[in-house]
Order: C-alpha cells, then structure tokens, then sequence
C-alpha cells in the first residue's frame, strides 16, 4: 500500500505549525525546545517526502546535515539553559522580564 | 536510485585556481582550530597566544582574500559555493569586524573578569558562518553557514554567564533565532520540492523551464524564506527581539552583532535575490508580492527604528534601534536596486559604511562602559570631550555620519541610496527615508550635546585606553572619513563586487 505525497505533506506541515504553536505559547522552556526539534523534524520529513517523489537523492542527504545541526542546536540550548537555571531559578519564560522597557 | 550510480570523480577534487579560492577558508578554520588546541594546552597561559593566533589568522586570511582573485568567479563543491568579487567583498568585511571585535574585546575581558579563550575562538567560528553563507549557492549550506553563525553568536551573547541580563538576553536569540532558523529551513524544504534542488541557480534554471511549475508551495517556500531572512536582518514587524538582544549582550559582542551578523544576513539577501532573478522577470506575479512585502517592511523600519530611538536613554538601546532604522535604509537600496542604473551597488556599499561606523562606535562604548556594561546612559556621558577630547571626537565622527552629514561616509552612503530610489520610482520610500532620517538628526546630535555641553556628574573615573581598542578606533575613522570624502573607489569595489553576482 502506497500514501499518496500530500497526505505525508499535510501531516508534515501540521507537525510543523504545532511546533511553531509550542515555540509561540508554551511556557516552560524545555517544552519550547522541545517544540524546536518538532520543526526541524517535520523539515526532515519533508525533504525525504519530496525526496521519494521525485526520486532525487539531495533532500535525503539535506537531512543528514538537519539532524547534525538539530543535535548541535540542542546542546547550546539546553547549556543556556542551565546557565539561565543559575542565575535565575526557573526555566520559565515569564520568568525572562528584566529586560523589558 | 540513479544519482547513486553517477558520482563523478572530477567534482571531487579540486584544481590549484580553486584552491587559490579557498585559501580563506581554510586559513580562518585553520587558524580557529589551533586557537582551541592553544587553549587547552598544559601549562600555557591562553590569554596572549589565543588573541594573537586569532588576530593574525583574521589579517592573513583578509590580505589572502583581497589578493587571490583575479575578478572572475569560481563556482566550487559542485555548485554549491561560489568565490567571486562580491564574497570577496563580504569576506573582508567579516573579517574586518572580527578582527576588530577582538582588539577591542581584549582589555574589556580583562576588566570584567571573563577572558576566556573560547570567546576568540566563537568569534572566528562566527565570522566563518559569515564568510560561507555570503559565497553560498545551496540553500542547505545558507542554512548549515546561518547555524554556525547563530550558534556562536547565542553563546557570546550569553557570555556573561553570572549576570542575569546576559542570560535572558541568550535564551530570547536562541529560541526566537531558532523557530526563524526552522521557518527558513522549511522553505528550503518546499523549494526543493516544487523545482527538485536546492541550488539557486538551477532552482531559477527550472522555474524559467517551467513557467506553469510556480506552484503555492513555491510560493509558500519563497515567502517561508524571505520571513526567515527579514527575522535576520531585524526589520519591522520581526525586530522585538534585537533590542533586548542587544542590551544583554556584552558591548563588544553587540557591535560585532550589528555589524557582521546583519552584512551576512543581507549579502546572503541580496546574493539570493539576484541570483534567483529578482528584476529578471522570471514572473510578474512573484516579483510584485515580493516587491509589496518589502515595500511596507522597509517603510515602517525606517519609521519606527527612528521614532523609538527618540525615546531611549540607553546608548546600546538606542543604538540597537538606530541599527533597525538603517535595515530600513538598507532594505530600500536593495528594493530600488534592479531599477537603477546602480543596480545592487548602492545597498553593499551602505552595508560597508554602515558597519565601519557602527563598529567604531560600539568600540567606543566597551571603553565607556563600566563593570557590567553599567554607565552608559546619556547622562553618564556628561563632559566625556572635556577628559578624553580625542574619544568624544572619535565618536562624534561615528555618529554624524550615521545621521548622514557629509563629509562623513554616512553621507555619501545615504546619497547613492536615495538616489537609486528615486531612479527606481520609489519617491514615497526615499520621501519617508529622507524625512524619518532628518528625525534621527535629533538622537544622534543629543549624545554630542551631552558629551560637549554638560557638566560631569560626579568625578567619573579617566579611562585607561588600551593600544588595540585605539588601532580599531582609528583604523574605523579612517574607513568613515576617506569614504565620505572620496567615495569613488568604493563605489568601483561595490560595483565590482555587484557585477559579479
């Protein structure tokens, strides 16, 4: 049984707007990393999407250098992360308000 | 699959006239990895080695990038890079403003307890980022360059590590720089999918082969990749992040921020849009989307980048909307630029001048500032001329010229980009640059007001002025005040450098 490419299409951008919806209104800031790896992988999902429809291999090897800079992405968050645990306490984004006017 | 079986050993290797190309590249990566190995080595103190190994690997690989090319460009690694007049161009401006970030950097550190090694060494991975995003042809390595640049820069921006300011100041770029990061690479993604490659040029190739394939994903994707850039270049409506960005920031990784990050972002801009056949009338349609988003984008950063600036008494807040003010600038000479006999030169040429006078201006606000980037409120500069004359003079050479009074660089910059604008016909932009940049007169001129007119407060301390932050501070004059008085030969480097596209 084949999916047609837009049913993996859909489901991709769908993934990626939920993403962006997470980076946008969560709270918690491990969530919204979270939210970031959802995006770069609904991208990752897109390329090998259109990659087997037009039998092209460049957006399979796209993904490759994707998932490396995703996991490079992810290791300066979460070192932020910490650093901002220490001085502030929290991981939580309202907490981030002393540089507001 | 087919492709598999077809990998050809000649694109593998490299001739000696690419190489000569690369010689930059190299030379910084080289220079950056034995600046970590420095830094770890046993018993050395890293402090001296790591600033000189950094700073000569910046000179060399600015005198190797100036003098290898012949004027012709050299497409690389199958297409996807490209080492031309323009990346020549753009590659000596990064290394410029690395170069001297880190002279001015060196004593700031110091002063405020953080030398550490790794900050030269994200300098130089930063100013990589740059050199390869404004000579890449593929839209992965844009992005792969964009993330080395970003990632370095989120870590300096988060330098400070004890100081809450600086903390928050990271973690806003990272997550807003990182969703925008994903958007771009999303487009990129639909891009590949509607014309079946990455790379610009055979992306343009395709859609003039076929017209009837300028689908909404392609339509989707471009635009998902322009937001991504005008998040990058800070301007209206994706600038909330940069103010807070940049009064977190270290002053020093402030000034490299506007200069070097926002010249990578737009040559990246304008190299894609030339390339892709904005002007070339590869469809109606797209191009007047194109030109209407930048339109209204450009307008309303020249306007609000100088109106909020009205109200700041923070230099580095000012500062940070004066630089959304000159996106706009900059957004308008690449908007008239496929209109005018100048074509693109009139944008790259402001994009040099602009980040001459910033950077000199951010290198005189690290020597200003006291411990923990306090003190540099207006009215902390009360009677600066009447301690350090050569300073206040040094600064009022910056700002008049990013007000745009001749004989200053600033001047001749903002000419040739009104100038253009109005051969391309935007006469209600360049009215509403001329107007909103007659504004900025006001906030510009009040530091001179403070720093010449008024009495001291207190007895501020004299500043100690290191050998390094002087050479940067000098050399940056020099670059704003030939450029406004002699302004020719930059516009010849920049119409080199625009041909080449």
């Amino acid at each position: 049984m084949s999916v047609e490419p837009w049913v993996v299409l859909s489901f991709c951008a769908m993934i990626f707007f939920i993403g962006f919806t997470g980076v946008l209104i969560r709270r918690n800031i491990l969530v919204v990393l979270m939210s970031i790896e959802l995006m770069l992988n609904a991208v990752n999902l897109t390329f090998v999407t259109f990659s087997k429809h037009l039998q092209h291999m460049g957006g399979q090897m796209s993904v490759f250098f994707v998932i490396t800079v995703a996991a490079a992405e992810s290791a300066v968050g979460l070192g932020l992360v910490i650093a901002m645990f220490r001085t502030l306490r929290s991981v939580d984004t309202d907490q981030i308000q002393f540089l507001k006017e | 699959m087919e492709v598999l079986k077809t990998i050809r050993p000649e694109l593998l290797t490299l001739s000696q006239e690419q190489l000569n190309c690369l010689l930059p590249y190299f030379t910084v990566f080289g220079g950056t990895c034995l600046s970590i190995v420095l830094s770890v080595w046993g018993g050395l103190k890293p402090k001296w080695p790591v600033f000189l190994v950094t700073s000569l690997t910046c000179i060399i690989a600015m005198f190797l990038g100036s003098s290898s090319g012949d004027g012709t460009s050299h497409t690389l690694f199958n297409g996807m890079m490209v080492a031309d007049a323009y990346s020549q161009f753009f590659n000596v401006i990064f290394l410029g403003a690395a170069l001297f970030t880190i002279f001015s950097s060196f004593r700031y550190l110091d002063d405020e307890k953080l030398q550490h090694p790794e900050y030269y060494v994200l300098v130089m991975f930063a100013a990589l980022g740059m050199m390869l995003m404004a000579s890449a042809l593929d839209l992965i390595v844009i992005f792969i360059a964009l993330e080395l640049m970003s990632l370095s820069v989120y870590i300096l921006v988060g330098f400070r590590r004890n100081d809450r300011k600086s903390n928050e100041a990271a973690m806003k770029y990272f997550i807003l720089g990182s969703a925008a990061s994903a958007v771009l690479l999303y487009g990129s993604a639909l891009i590949y999918g509607a014309t079946g490659s990455t790379e610009i040029r055979s992306v343009l190739k395709f859609l003039q082969e076929h017209p009837q394939s300028l689908n909404p994903i392609f339509g989707l994707g471009f635009a998902l990749v322009l937001f991504g850039f005008l998040f990058k270049v800070a301007s209206v409506p994706f600038h909330m992040w940069m103010p807070d960005v940049y009064e977190g920031a270290p002053v020093p990784v402030t000034g490299f921020m506007t200069t070097g990050l926002k010249a990578a972002a737009f040559a990246t801009f304008v190299r894609i849009l030339a390339t892709m056949g904005y002007g070339n009338g590869i469809s109606a349609a797209i191009q007047n989307h194109l030109h209407d988003v930048l339109w209204v984008s450009c307008a309303l950063t020249m306007l609000l980048g100088n109106f909020i600036a009205l109200t700041q008494v923070n230099l580095k807040r000012m500062l940070a909307y004066s630089s959304i003010a000159h996106t706009g600038y900059l957004l308008l000479g690449i908007l008239s630029g496929t209109r005018s006999e100048l074509g693109f030169a009139p944008g790259v040429m402001y994009i040099l001048v602009y980040a001459a006078m910033n950077l000199g201006a951010f290198v005189i606000l690290t020597l200003l500032a006291a411990e923990g980037d306090s003190k540099l409120n207006l009215h902390d500069l009360s009677g600066v001329a009447r301690r350090h004359p050569w300073l206040a003079f040094a600064m009022s050479v910056f700002l008049l010229s990013m007000a745009g009074i001749p004989p200053t660089a600033g001047f001749a910059a903002k000419y040739l980009v009104f100038y253009s604008a109005i051969q391309a016909n935007e006469i209600p932009l360049a009215v509403i640059g001329v107007l909103s940049s007659a504004v900025s007169v006001y906030y510009y001129l009040r530091v001179l007001v403070y720093m010449y007119m008024k009495d001291p407060v207190g007895s501020p301390p004299v500043l100690r002025i290191s050998l390094w932050s002087g050479l940067a501070v000098a050399a940056m004059i020099l670059i704003t005040i030939q450029v406004g008085v002699l302004p020719e030969r930059m516009i010849d480097l920049a119409k080199r450098a625009v041909l080449s596209l």
